[in-house]
């Protein structure tokens, strides 16, 4: 069973202006539990596509926010287009600028940099996310596989699948 | 995107419900394409058919998808920021 275990170190900047090490405790507070990803094409979709000869674009590498608010997962939709990835569905989401905008639904494969942790999205919701410096939102749907555990006393996380 | 398969869907919907509850469907364009038990099977044969492009795989389902993304919804991602840097050290 791989398990992830993070902690985080930060810097912040005092009033003067010269940078401080920040404590693992603030850097989770401030960026949440975060981890590298790649983005890719869906495996059942890979697989048929290496099938029939078509090759397969180079997954895009990325920052995951894991989201237990989320209901569902979501990627930057930027990514998804150059990733050229199929539109499977189209949802209504409110968002914080639109009360009830259509995003595309696309499937998608997540996995953790340096670790073999790979998340198979079926319908991740495109999104635009990058420009928070963030490129996934990995929510309960992928959740659900997995264990999680949030120490904020140490300012760590570990999650295994 | 996908406006003729959504309406298809929503025109096939409640017939769908009686013949195929809780099934994966392949819409493409107006067509019906296929019928599946999970959603792996539809993206499989989906991909199969058509590589790349664009189709609608949904439930056959009376209620919609229930989606919350409270981060999103109320523009919650890095609401109080502080310009911090940082980088992750992982161990497996």
């Amino acid at each position: 069973m791989p398990i992830l275990h993070t902690q985080l170190t930060a810097q912040g900047q005092t009033p003067d202006g010269s940078a401080i090490h920040l404590p693992s405790t603030i850097a989770l507070i401030q960026r949440g539990p975060i981890v590298q990803v790649t983005i890719g094409v869906e495996q059942n979709i890979a697989q048929q596509l290496l099938l029939q000869g078509i090759p397969l674009p180079q997954p895009v590498p990325g920052i995951a926010l894991i989201d237990t608010g989320a209901t569902s997962t979501c990627i930057d939709e930027a990514i998804a287009q150059k990733l050229k990835l199929p539109v499977v569905d189209v949802v209504s989401i409110a968002s914080a600028s639109h009360a009830d905008s259509k995003q595309n639904v696309y499937p998608a494969l997540i996995e953790v940099v340096g670790i073999a942790i790979k998340f198979n999205a079926l319908r991740a919701i495109g999104v635009p996310l990058a420009n928070q410096g963030i490129h996934v939102l990995i929510g309960r749907d992928l959740l659900q596989i997995c264990t999680l555990f949030y120490n904020g006393m140490i300012g760590s996380f570990t999650l295994s699948i | 995107m996908l406006e003729k398969e959504l309406a298809f869907y929503e025109k096939n919907l409640s017939n769908w419900l009686r013949e195929y509850p809780g099934k994966f469907v392949i819409i493409k364009d107006e067509e019906l394409v296929g019928v599946f038990d999970t959603n792996e099977q539809a993206l499989s044969a989906a991909a199969s058919r058509f590589g790349l492009d664009s189709y609608l795989i949904r439930r056959i389902q009376k209620k919609s998808e229930d989606i919350k993304l409270p981060a999103l919804t109320l523009g919650l991602l890095y609401a109080n920021p502080t310009h911090a840097t940082y980088s992750t050290r992982t161990n497996a």
